[in-house]
């Protein structure tokens, strides 16, 4: 008998032998979902986005954030960032066409993230009020690692794609095809192993700054195409 | 796994002897529970919401044949391959021959409980495989040789000087200051290239996913993206007990999980890994192999003494809050889990007969109960231990001898108020302020602490008075 049988014969006859019924088991997990305001904690009064960057820039996710109006003021934000921080004016880009396209001005900019880069550039599909979290999707435009290496990572998100809670985000994308990796990122990279005591800048990025997009007129990055309604 | 070299007791009064121990138990544990509690007034939804997960752990339990078939089902149809082992012998044979099918040299490994527990790091070391640990505590009980003493903090059992002193013995550009920080980048810059040049990653798994096949892993370091991305081959070795029934229910139990564990509301990184890298991605592998471990966990399933230990998340809470841990570390233990849901665990692991001091080092407080995310009665699963323990004659004789006597002269009460009274007037004798600091045949007790000195006279004497005065 090969371990996959073993390990369910065994599992079965932990279970009395008792026949599971698909339909039921459904039934009873969806209904350990309801009534989530009773389990889940509050959000603060009033706009989503602002609950969303009180919460990303509290000392929990200690992130710094800024609202601009259009994207194509994203070029010069990102200066301002650099210069604030005394960086070198050279920054890696997630490859993702609404970011190419973008007047980078003076700045240079490069596709792809190496493993030594100091800036890196990127936009996230969701972020999450409840936690301050930003919601990546792998994909052709989002190269999981362009959120790691970086030391400062600049991260774009689109103010309708605010959602209040993790729960959303899993109703966002319930029944789709899941990408090799969903990154939910809340803050810088961290580390308490060395007696209890914080240090940033662990593996990933020491440093996070979110740029909350008013307008967004400009095209979306590739996957948002197929999923709509994860906006609302 | 690992045999323990000396006896429990042995192992304990070693620990007790160590102090820089006490402090580095003490400064992790003590931030740990202070934030934990800060937590929970941010989150006064917490009784409700640890209801509910104990029900979706115990409804997934109630069903997990039918939750192992839907995420194998939906595993393999994301493009990953299933495997399945009964043992840990099994499980990490599995991992083994995946590396060497794979040609592996170098392998990185994010954190893992159950790696630890199927003896994986061993076995990779035996097949001659390079392994490198990503996890910045996981690095410092590599390069220490010895073993994780927590859960959730591995090298708390070392002090800034030790891992200072491993780091600018073992890195090839160690740090020059004596800080933190600079330690941790001098981790940093030592671990990058690894990351990168692996030949295949290994994590473990806080959740699996059963209606998308996903499994999830939470860390704050980033170590597990890092890690499990280059390389072309990402093997995931996770316990049958880890599945959810989908993503939102993943989530309810990660509020429950991060703040227990740390005190935080949610960890700096949770990644949902679905199967090998899609068509146009640019990074991610290219095989994804899920090894689901049972070793010993449909043992547990059919016991009603263990079953509700299958709901365990793994937060590390219960030892943060353990009188006896905060004692003793981890290490004493002697398993892979340390702590309460260790002295449940090790049992199934190592068998009873190696293992049934764990169950004795507990002074039945309920505080690991009070505080465990999911609600496991580990008090009752500890005391079904001893009971077990006695039951099977695996109690020393000494006990049972000592336990013989205390049955004898308890169920004769002239001769046991006899007893009681002059054992109150010995003990008065060698008390000063109340407390008894030293007395001949009570050296165990008052080496590591006082013992009360007993009131004037007994309760039965004074209740005696008291209804003849009526």
């Amino acid at each position: 008998m090969s371990a996959r049988e073993t390990i369910l014969n065994a599992v079965r006859a932990g279970l009395d032998s008792r026949k599971v019924d698909a339909e039921a088991a459904r039934r009873e997990a969806d209904a350990l979902l309801q009534d989530l305001d009773a389990i889940r904690p509050e959000l603060p009064a009033g706009a989503l986005v602002d609950a969303f960057i009180a919460r990303v820039t509290s000392p929990k996710v200690a992130a710094t954030a800024e609202r601009i109006k259009d994207i194509t003021e994203l070029p010069a934000a990102v200066r301002r960032y650099l210069d604030a921080h005394d960086l070198p004016p050279h920054v890696a880009l997630q490859p993702a066409a609404v970011l190419e396209d973008l007047d980078w001005v003076a700045l240079e900019t490069r596709d792809g993230v190496k493993p030594d880069d100091v800036v890196g550039i990127g936009i996230a599909r969701w972020g999450i009020a409840e936690t301050g979290s930003l919601v990546f999707h792998s994909g052709p435009e989002t190269p999981i690692l362009a959120n790691f290496l970086p030391l400062h990572h600049i991260v774009m998100v689109r103010e309708r794609s605010i959602l209040a809670f993790l729960d959303d985000y899993a109703v966002a994308v319930a029944g789709q095809r899941p990408p090799r990796n969903v990154n939910l990122i809340t803050g810088a990279s961290g580390t308490t192993d060395i007696e209890g005591s914080l240090v940033l800048g662990a593996h990933g990025p020491a440093h996070l700054h979110v740029v909350i997009v008013e307008n967004d007129i400009h095209g979306d990055i590739d996957a948002d195409k197929s999923t709509p309604g994860a906006s609302s | 796994m690992q045999e323990a070299p000396v006896s429990f007791k042995l192992r304990a009064d070693r620990a007790l002897a160590d102090p820089t121990l006490k402090i580095a138990i003490d400064r992790t544990t003590g931030t740990a529970e202070r934030k934990r509690t800060v937590a929970m007034t941010q989150f006064p939804q917490f009784e409700a919401a640890r209801e509910r997960g104990k029900r979706i752990k115990d409804h997934v339990i109630a069903n997990l044949d039918h939750y192992l078939l839907e995420f194998e089902r939906n595993a393999i149809a994301s493009g990953a391959k299933v495997h399945w082992a009964s043992t840990a012998e099994e499980a990490s044979q599995i991992v083994v021959a995946l590396c060497k099918q794979a040609n592996a040299k170098r392998v990185t490994r994010v954190k893992s409980m159950l790696g630890e527990e199927i003896g994986l790091p061993h076995a990779l070391d035996e097949a001659g495989i390079e392994r490198v640990e990503t996890d910045l505590a996981e690095h410092i009980v590599q390069l220490g040789g010895d073993r994780p003493s927590h859960i959730v903090w591995p090298s708390m059992h070392r002090t800034r000087e030790q891992v200072s002193e491993m780091f600018k013995r073992a890195h090839r550009v160690p740090h020059q200051e004596e800080t933190i920080e600079a330690m941790v980048a001098s981790a940093r810059r030592e671990l990058r290239d690894k990351f990168l040049s692996a030949d295949v990653s290994i994590s473990g798994a806080n959740f699996l996913i059963a209606d998308t096949g996903a499994t999830c892993t939470v860390t704050n370091e980033g170590n597990a993206e890092l890690t499990t991305t280059p390389p072309r081959v990402h093997i995931v070795t996770a316990g049958i007990e880890k599945l959810v029934p989908s993503t939102e229910h993943a989530f309810l139990m990660l509020r429950l999980l991060v703040r227990s564990a740390t005190g935080a509301d949610v960890t700096q990184y949770t990644t949902f890994h679905c199967g090998p890298k899609q068509a146009g991605d640019r990074d991610g592998p290219e095989e994804f192999h899920i090894v689901l471990v049972d070793n010993g966990r449909t043992r547990m399933l059919a016991d009603p003494a263990l079953k509700e230990m299958l709901r365990c998340l793994r937060c590390g809470a219960c030892m943060n809050h353990c009188v006896v841990f905060r004692q003793l570390g981890g290490h004493v233990y002697g398993g892979t889990y340390p702590g309460p849901m260790g002295a449940v665990l090790t049992p199934v692991f190592d068998g009873l007969e190696q293992s049934r001091d764990l169950a004795h080092a507990c002074t039945m407080n309920g505080k690991c109960q009070e505080v465990c995310p999911v609600a496991i009665p580990i008090p009752t699963l500890l005391r079904g231990w001893r009971d077990r323990s006695w039951r099977e004659g695996l109690e020393p004789a000494a006990a049972r001898f000592g336990l013989g006597i205390h049955t004898f002269v308890a169920s004769r009460p002239r001769l046991y108020r006899l007893g009681t009274a002059i054992a109150i007037k010995v003990m008065r004798l060698f008390s000063r302020g109340g407390l008894v600091r030293g007395m001949p045949g009570l050296g165990a007790w008052t080496k590591y602490r006082e013992f009360p000195a007993p009131a004037k006279r007994s309760f039965m004497a004074m209740y005696k008075d008291s209804e003849g005065k009526r």
